[in-house]
């Protein structure tokens, strides 16, 4: 049978009635290698989806149900697997929304959303401080906003705020510095991308979010976007169309631009003498296709020595930081990320890159409680350190 | 079950075991779409507990409790047939035996893995296949489908062609007894492997097998469109007699090349004739002369069309995504049958002749996977929210059953469901000797009862038959619009 490669979703309701219950998804699904229960595998959620919405023999949505849901981090495996080709990741975001709208959702959500509506970003920092990151460059306000600019960096809540993550967004902007790029960034006009609040079912409070993005892009006149983030990338590239019909605007994540510079030779790379794996951020590789381009970065670093986790690409295993897990089991998160860890002792590689700063908290925190001798970076980091 | 037990069962096991009606309540079906308002009546599908053993000896622990207390237990994998063979019918313990994974060891020399038997096929493969090893044969499920649960079964698929049955490849394996004795079978004990094979799980829980593997080879993938179903046979007669055994032999009918053009997936966008795909795998040499063989075939039949290789090479990538025709539907009701192939044309023909009488696309493709013997699914569109049409269209599975028998066919795989035709399946005889050895082996009769021996008395083959007609001519008269 023929391949066939766009979603062919429909309904919520006629694709859990689709769904055969064939088990495929349940060995790659994550969560359910952890959880190891039925009701947390996709087939037992898309089960009793299709009694709870597709036949509606049950009027009250168990709460178990809900806790299930909640303890999936949209990774796409399952979809990956599918025997129907059902994408089940729209599925689950199509089954938060619903249980979203009936006031079912977890509180951790609640708390999210009521976060995301008062700062505008994932953190409790104002969201003006958006460069406190720049602050270590030699000259910071060289990345407020400004019109006309070839590109746009999309920093990401991620980079912008959280202090583990500060060096992400200074090599970013440090590469594109050298390379001569002229770029700029949204500053305090950028807010969240929304894709919180898309994971969580607060599928309209994200439209005020990219609808925002959009019209500062328009006024920025700006063409280009780059993002490191996989999640700001996906919901760019897949979420925003709506908000940016008529408007020409070439999304990119970091690692398609990076490679480009590469290709053009405005970067120039020195010997690194390291053994090196990726990890690819499901949102940026299963849920968007792109696979080579951060796999070009790192074999174009003369000395490297690249391996391939055992499961990767289209196969690779979460890092168990998606989906808003970590807000409502944070275990269940842990334990996945503990999954991927075995597979990168394995590879026996002194350094992890990935493109996701969700990821790399995760692998960072994981890597520490284990004590393995690998450094995770993100793969604009390790760009930075070739150029040294 | 009493209380006491299933209490004693949660304090052992801890969050490995589950007594709530959430998640029993996803133990108490497979994949088979039945109304509650047909199963409730016959059965009591939901367990009282299920519990997760890790290891052999826990499950060993939990047959003793069970047996001391006369308390059924249903062992369950991948849980991804049809006819109700992991589903309770009796409550008790369901037996989850996903926990009890992974490769043992691999014995190079002797070309055999020893592997727990929750492993899937596929992560079998995945394990085997960077050391230069293969598993010899799986299903077409090897996804979701375990090792033991395929041994339970009756372990023909893909690969049978070449390396026989599943039972054959295996050397040994070890089993708990309904008492909770561990037992380590083989070829030469008494019982032996062969007790064990499609008993579905009704006389002890299977925990881990040795099994043969092959060297990982090359192959080569060959996709033929025929005019008719005999044109069909005749090159399958041809591709059996030529010379190098391939590995795999399967076919798709008219109709269900039709019925996935028009969803978009038909291999090549073919929309006429019958396919058969042939796989072959071995040394470059005998891939060379698999390949002259389908090429003089090709070029001696001028109703032979030899499909281009990278349209073959597609088809062998999606051999697990038969159910993507579920997206047709949205429900799927059929019957797989073990089928001489032989009468495969005049069995096509019949299915024609009731898709007109019934007003219905029946569609059928299948295995061959011995030279003589086929596995045929024939299925066609229900929808199971319309939950009366839906238990009307269910009789023409039986219907579909017919047909087969009257081919020299038979239910493949027994379970619930097709439990009032084991006397299709096996010959007095043989089905008086499996009752012994049930009767041997498990005389409390609390390893997954209700299967596999005789059917339910609701279901005896007289109200089998008298039901399932009657809704088929309820069917035939009403229906034709449906």
């Amino acid at each position: 049978m023929s391949k066939e490669s766009k979603s062919l979703y429909s309904t919520l309701e006629k694709e859990a009635l689709i769904c055969a219950r064939c088990g495929y998804c349940r060995s790659d699904c994550p969560v359910y290698r952890v959880v190891g229960w039925e009701s947390a595998a996709p087939r037992g959620k898309i089960s009793m989806a299709r009694e709870l919405f597709a036949k509606k023999q049950a009027g009250e949505i168990p709460d178990e149900f809900v806790k299930r849901l909640s303890q999936c981090t949209l990774c796409g495996a399952c979809a990956n697997e599918c025997s129907t080709d059902i994408d089940t990741r729209r599925l689950w975001l199509d089954l938060r929304r619903r249980i979203a709208a009936l006031g079912k959702e977890p509180k951790a959500y609640d708390a999210i959303r009521d976060n995301l509506l008062a700062n505008k970003n994932i953190s409790t920092f104002d969201n003006d401080d958006r460069l406190e990151w720049a602050q270590d460059l030699d000259e910071p306000e060289q990345l407020e906003p400004r019109a006309g600019a070839e590109v746009a960096y999309f920093v990401g809540c991620v980079s912008s705020f959280f202090p583990q993550a500060a060096q992400i967004p200074l090599a970013v902007a440090e590469i594109l510095t050298e390379a001569e790029v002229d770029f700029t960034t949204m500053g305090g006009d950028e807010w969240c991308c929304g894709f919180p609040l898309i994971s969580t079912g607060f599928v309209e409070d994200s439209e005020e979010f990219i609808k925002h993005n959009a019209l500062k892009i328009k006024e920025l006149d700006i063409h280009t976007l780059i993002t490191g983030c996989a999640s700001c990338y996906h919901v760019w590239k897949h979420d925003s169309a709506k908000a940016l019909a008529g408007y020409d605007l070439k999304v990119m994540h970091t690692t398609e631009y990076l490679a480009g510079l590469i290709k053009q030779g405005r970067i120039e790379l020195n010997e690194l003498d390291e053994v090196v794996t990726y990890h690819d951020p499901c949102d940026l590789g299963r849920n968007s296709g792109i696979y080579d381009a951060p796999r070009e970065i790192i074999k174009s670093i003369p000395g490297v020595e690249f391996v391939e986790l055992n499961h990767n690409r289209a196969a690779s295993l979460c890092c168990g930081g998606g989906g808003n897990l970590q807000s409502v089991d944070p275990q269940i998160a842990a334990k996945i990320t503990e999954l991927r860890l075995e597979e990168i002792a394995a590879t026996g590689a002194t350094i992890v890159v990935s493109a996701c700063q969700q990821c790399e908290q995760m692998l960072i925190t994981a890597v520490q409680k284990a004590k393995l001798p690998v450094r995770v970076m993100d793969i604009s980091q390790l760009l930075l350190e070739a150029m040294g | 079950m009493n209380k006491d037990m299933v209490q004693a069962i949660l304090n052992k096991y801890g969050e490995r075991a589950a007594d709530t009606v959430f998640e029993r309540s996803l133990y108490a079906r497979d994949l088979a779409p039945v109304p509650a308002m047909l199963v409730n009546p016959l059965v009591k599908t939901l367990p009282d507990i299920v519990v997760r053993p890790a290891n052999t000896e826990e499950v060993a622990e939990i047959m003793k409790m069970a047996f001391s207390q006369n308390i059924s237990v249903t062992p369950r994998a991948g849980g991804s047939t049809v006819y109700f063979d992991s589903v309770p019918v009796d409550n008790g313990i369901l037996m989850d035996l996903n926990l009890i994974k992974g490769v043992v060891s691999v014995d190079q020399a002797a070309m055999t893995v020893t592997v727990r038997a929750g492993t899937t096929w596929s992560e079998l493969d995945e394990y085997l296949n960077p050391n230069g090893l293969a598993a010899k044969s799986f299903p077409s499920s090897a996804p979701a489908a375990t090792i033991g649960g395929w041994f339970c079964m009756m372990g023909y698929g893909i690969g049978s062609m070449k390396y026989g049955s599943l039972l054959s490849q295996v050397r040994s394996i070890e089993v708990v007894s309904p008492e909770g004795n561990i037992l380590k079978l083989s070829q030469g004990t008494n019982p032996g492997l062969d007790w064990y094979a499609a008993s579905e799980g009704t006389l002890g829980v299977v925990t881990q097998l040795e099994v043969e593997v092959r060297k990982l080879n090359n192959m080569k993938h060959f996709l033929l469109q025929l005019p008719d179903p005999e044109k069909m046979l005749d090159t399958m007669q041809e591709v059996i007699d030529g010379g190098i055994v391939p590995y795999n032999m399967h076919f798709t009918d008219q109709e269900c090349l039709k019925t996935m053009h028009a969803m978009g997936i038909s291999p090549g966008n073919m929309d006429t004739g019958y396919l058969i795909g042939v796989d072959y795998e071995g040394s470059d040499e005998e891939l060379q002369q698999a390949q002259v063989i389908i090429e003089t075939m090709a070029g001696a039949n001028r109703s032979l069309k030899l499909i281009p290789g990278e349209t073959a090479e597609l088809e062998w990538k999606e051999k697990f995504k038969a159910m993507k025709l579920k997206r047709g539907g949205p429900s799927v009701l059929g019957a797989e049958i073990w089928l001489p192939i032989i009468n495969l044309p005049h069995y096509l023909g019949d299915v024609n002749k009731m898709a007109r009488a019934y007003n219905l696309n029946l569609f059928s493709y299948g295995h061959v996977v011995t030279p003589e013997h086929a596995t045929v699914m024939t299925t066609f569109y229900a929808d199971e929210t319309q939950t009366i049409k839906y238990i009307i269209n269910l009789s023409l599975v039986k219907k579909i059953h017919d047909i087969g028998h009257r081919y020299g066919g038979h239910p493949y795989g027994v379970g619930l469901w097709n439990s009032p035709m084991v006397g299709r399946i096996h010959e007095p005889p043989k089905l008086n000797e499996l009752r012994k050895r049930k009767q041997t082996v498990d005389s409390k009769g609390i390893m997954n009862p209700g299967k596999v021996y005789r059917p339910p008395l609701m279901l005896n083959p007289f109200n089998y038959a008298l039901g399932m007609n009657v809704l088929a001519a309820v069917r035939k008269i009403f229906g034709k619009g449906w």
